[in-house]
């Protein structure tokens, strides 16, 4: 009574329905990783094996250096070729993970004599991940539903828009490799959960704590894994198995995340990380008074308790507040900051409002970045929801929070994606299981098991029993159920035609996402910033390579130890490619620094020689782009020169005198004096 | 003989002259104390003076000064339709009661309020013919061009106005906002409301746990954000956009780069609506519901999909040039 399709009866050799389920899930996820890589190649193709924008740049150099002088020469790096005249200690103020990752693969390869220039290493490591972060996906997805729909959000993660305009070959950045890791840390987050296992709590410490040594956004997850443990406990779905998987991996993430230098003592000094240590002491709060509970009668404990409420709260508010009043307890830092009181840095900090990527979110870049996904991940809420059990809760909460993250953010589009990802894959393979059946031969295919057959306590037995498999090869390979019978009549009566209407429209709503993706990783994600083409009427492209020239005769013309000036978007590229020492550079540590260049590029020129005198600037490198209408180009910027150096010299800067009487800010004669005057200006037109 | 009387008569004359001038040069520094006098004595009533032609004559604009004054032109009268004029009064009492209250508060500059129904002639003479006007008025010299606050590009709020008159008078205050209470009313109302609720119905709290009122709070805090309502928020862009050549109203912005209000509640709704597809999708395979009703539930989520997603896919080709796609609709 085997419900083979034609495909099994074609292979011959296999009769196990969960060697074919397996093949299948192979297959597609080996797919999944191929295209993944494979379209994320259009820079390449199109222009070189080369390192884009700025940040990765600074990456590169880093891991060059780690692989060029080994690993503890790069703990202890001080970068005295930035930030003139104070430098950098890199080792201590970076997210090594990354660098360690791509010197460690160029190591392998290189032992194993494949010699590869780490650039090639560093150009293809976000490619490579994105694979392996669809694989992770697929396993998420599998512990949250079933492997139909992990095969869906593995297919989807691997080309959506809003994965790829980060993780393109070239841009080597720390969010290449920290989707990867972020996802599988929460995988294992929810085997742990499930098994109540310390082994699977100690893997997601591990997984947890590479996330920590590779991006800045692990502040989500410590965030986000606590929040689930203490809806769970409100939904009174507490266990043991919750209890150890969470002690567990909350003492040993919090050990190792500060081992890494750049985080040191924050786990347990700043308020981003007190939700996590909060609900640890409830966990144990909550336990003894569980122990307390079974050993005394009701009238005792109902006293004990609201004693200890009472004591908990008190000491716990007193505590907090005495602390960082102490000032053993930063307050939130900026960035974070700007995510809860949105008005906040617009009005403070103008060297974070003035970073595109934390700009807030329009409903149009939520479409671009995800298209069909963004209307249907919503059902994938409501499907869990409706059948919750205790990781359907995590899922809910990581959608719920991350959609709040990705409207006030725009690079944090990057923390929603994954989970769109996976609650699409749900909504897909959950309505087209009951479109795709072929009940021709009256057979009644009841499949993923996730139906009807389980509810809350039913998870245990669920998650030992076998997986059944439906993807769009449309073959349903599980035996129906006993007492299935009674379910075929009435299903038969949906009707061959409505059924294929259905699974027409979502194939071509399908197709219609993967020419989307395609289309905007082609048109939009895929420059290199660094090298700029254009076409002309006829057709062929004109490659515009001035800013590489430009490097380049920096490198060749000036002497070696030569300081450059520039704003600070291009210190990293001058001191990747040009090698020279740069004043301020791409990592915004130091504002009052910056609002200083900033400064000198804003005065006359009597006046901005003393300041550049007193830095020693050799060279001044600026960015014109009027001759050929290069939009980016540095007057294009300057208003935000001017706004920095007004925050911090509001006597000597005021930005009201850059525009003309009218309001407007012109280039041209009709330009304000003080404009015209500037440094900035005088040399973009200096003929 | 003659010559002496001509003598006289000029000594008589210098003689007079100079009383004559010192009497003039006294009444001109009590001109002056008056003024600053009545003006303290109206600015302690009333943080911003009110002027008509008169008092604005002579207080702000002949020339015995040694103040400054700060000067909104505005039409405050219902009848004008003016409902900037009120949101730009409120920032400039604010600012106004700041300077009053605070340190630096001097009898060198006052703050007074023209209306347009009051002094039309102040607001001919200065050549005015818009509302509200910020201007500021130097103890002595001419008014330069920075002396009248941008309003186009700086906006009327009150840390901007506060910064321009820094600059133009080298009067530093810090802003004080009366602390705004409606939110924590509404909050604590909110509160108390929910919990007043869970108390009548303490008996029966299955709502609580009923599933479809999660996934729909859920769903809708999901929605707000993928339809850019925080972008609304910190942005406050106008509800819609009304083409002043032709009066023609846009509820769709022209580019991807900026949305209006309406906009992004339509787009709500087309999400809402494709999702509320899906959901029939879902529930059209429920075995308890009549077939007939079921099959009607498959078309119609069908049907609300295709069509949705044609027309979310059509609005955004609208927006962002040069993008190929669309499904059945243009």
């Amino acid at each position: 009574k085997m419900a083979t399709g034609g495909l099994v009866g074609g292979l011959e050799g296999i009769r196990n329905p969960g060697a074919l389920t397996s093949l299948i899930i192979v297959v597609v996820l080996a797919l999944c990783c191929l295209i993944a890589f494979a379209s994320r190649l259009f820079a390449v193709i199109r222009f070189e094996s080369i390192i884009h924008e700025f940040d990765p740049w600074f990456n590169y150099r880093a891991t060059h250096r780690l692989s060029t002088f080994g690993y503890y020469d790069f703990l202890n790096w001080f970068d005295e070729r930035a930030w003139y005249p104070l430098g950098r200690i890199v080792g201590g103020t970076i997210y090594p993970g990354l660098m360690v990752t791509a010197g460690l693969l160029h190591w392998i390869l290189n032992s194993l004599h494949i010699t590869v220039h780490i650039r090639d290493v560093c150009v293809f490591l976000a490619p490579l991940f994105s694979g392996l972060t669809s694989i992770a996906t697929f396993f998420l997805t599998k512990e949250l539903w079933s492997s139909g729909a992990g095969l869906f959000a593995a297919c989807f993660i691997a080309i959506v828009p809003g994965y790829i305009s980060r993780s393109v070959a070239g841009s080597y950045d720390n969010e290449g490799v920290a989707i990867f890791a972020l996802q599988f840390t929460y995988f294992l987050w929810i085997k742990a959960l499930k098994k109540g296992s310390v082994f699977w709590a100690v893997c997601c410490a591990l997984s947890y704590f590479y996330m920590v040594s590779a991006w800045g956004g692990y502040v989500f997850i410590i965030n986000l894994i606590p929040l689930h443990v203490f809806v769970l406990l409100l939904m009174q779905r507490f266990s043991s198995r919750v209890y150890v998987a969470y002690t567990t991996f909350f003492i040993l993430g919090l050990l190792l995340s500060m081992q890494i230098p750049f985080v040191g003592f924050q786990p347990i000094r700043t308020s981003e990380h007190m939700a996590s240590a909060g609900v640890f002491l409830l966990l144990q709060v909550y336990c003894f008074l569980d122990y307390v509970r079974s050993r005394t009668t009701k009238q005792q404990f109902r006293s004990l308790f609201f004693l200890a409420i009472l004591i908990m709260c008190v000491v716990l508010v007193v505590g907090v507040v005495a602390l960082t009043y102490a000032g053993y307890i930063a307050p939130w830092s900026g960035r974070f900051y700007s995510l809860w009181d949105t008005g906040y840095a617009k009005i403070h900090i103008p060297i974070i409002a003035s970073v595109s990527e934390h700009q807030p979110t329009t409903w149009s870049s939520f479409f671009f970045d995800l298209h069909v996904l963004s209307c249907t991940f919503p059902v994938g809420i409501w499907l869990c929801i409706h059948k919750i059990n205790d990781e359907r809760v995590f899922v809910v909460l990581y959608a719920v929070f991350a959609a709040y993250f990705a409207g006030v953010m725009v690079r944090l589009m990057l923390t929603l994606t994954p989970v769109v990802c996976m609650l699409a894959g749900i909504t897909f393979s959950a309505t087209l299981s009951y479109f795709i059946k072929n009940n021709d031969n009256g057979e009644y295919a009841m499949v993923g098991d996730d139906d009807d057959s389980e509810g809350d306590e039913a998870q245990n037995a669920e998650s030992q029993s076998p997986r059944s498999l439906y993807d769009k090869a449309g073959k349903s390979n599980r035996a129906p159920p006993t007492g299935g019978k009674k379910n075929k009549q009435e299903f038969v009566g949906l009707g061959a035609n409505v059924k294929g209407l259905v699974m027409m429209s979502f194939l071509l709503m399908l197709m219609l996402f993967v020419v989307h993706c395609t289309w905007v990783t082609s048109n939009a994600y895929s420059s290199p910033s660094v090298v700029l083409a254009s076409y002309n009427n006829d057709g062929s492209r004109v490659i515009l390579d001035d800013f590489r020239e430009a490097y380049h005769w920096l490198r060749q013309n000036t002497h070696d130890r030569a300081r450059v000036m520039s704003w600070w978007d291009y210190g990293y590229q001058i001191a990747g490619m040009a090698n020279r020492t740069t004043l301020v550079d791409n990592n915004t540590w130091n504002n009052s620094h910056i609002a200083l260049v900033g400064k000198a590029m804003a005065s006359t020129e009597d006046k901005s020689i003393e300041i550049m005198r007193m830095l020693d600037v050799d060279y001044v490198l600026i960015i014109f782009g009027g001759m050929i209408g290069y939009s980016g180009d540095d007057i294009n910027k300057f208003l935000w020169m001017v706004r920095i150096a007004e925050g911090e010299h509001p006597g000597d800067i005021k930005e009201s005198k850059y525009f003309t009487q009218n309001g407007e800010f012109r280039v041209d004669q009709g330009g304000s004096p003080s404009l015209l005057n500037c440094l900035m200006y005088k040399m973009s037109y200096y003929r | 003989k003659k010559d002496r009387i001509m003598v006289k008569y000029i000594l008589v004359v210098t003689f007079l002259l100079a009383i004559f001038s010192l009497c003039s040069c006294k009444t001109k520094q009590d001109l002056l104390d008056e003024k600053v006098k009545q003006l303290t004595e109206w600015s302690n009533r009333r943080t911003v003076i009110q002027m008509n032609s008169n008092k604005y004559s002579t207080y702000v604009k002949s020339k015995p000064r040694n103040y400054s004054m700060i000067v909104m032109f505005t039409a405050l009268d219902p009848k004008r339709g003016c409902s900037v004029c009120r949101e730009a009064n409120d920032e400039f009492t604010i600012l106004a009661n700041s300077y009053r209250f605070s340190p630096a508060y001097t009898s060198s500059l006052f703050f007074a309020v023209v209306d347009f129904d009051e002094g039309s002639e102040v607001f001919q003479s200065l050549g005015l013919n818009s509302a509200p006007a910020f201007m500021h008025f130097p103890p002595k010299g001419k008014r330069k061009g920075a002396d009248t606050y941008d309003i186009q590009r700086l906006g009327f709020h009150a840390d901007n106005l506060a910064k321009w008159m820094a600059e133009r008078t080298e009067v530093v205050v810090r802003i004080f906002r009366p602390p705004n209470y409606t939110g924590t009313v509404v909050l604590v109302l909110l509160f108390s409301l929910a919990g007043g609720l869970l108390y009548v119905r303490r008996n029966s709290l299955e709502f609580f746990y009923n599933k479809t009122f999660w996934s729909i709070l859920s769903i809708f805090i999901v929605l707000a954000m993928t339809s850019g309502q925080m972008w609304n928020h910190i942005r406050g862009p106008p509800y819609y956009h009304r083409n002043p050549q032709n009066g023609a109203i846009h509820y769709i912005h022209g580019s991807s780069q900026g949305q209006l209000v309406a906009e992004t509640h339509i787009i709500m709704l087309i999400h809402a609506a494709i999702v509320g597809g899906f959901i029939l999708l879902n529930e059209a395979h429920q075995p308890k519901v009549d077939i007939s009703k079921r099959r009607i539930m498959a078309i119609g989520g069908l049907v609300l999909v295709a069509f949705f997603l044609s027309l979310l896919m059509s609005i955004f080709r609208q927006k962002y040039q040069g993008y190929p796609y669309s499904f059945l609709l243009r």
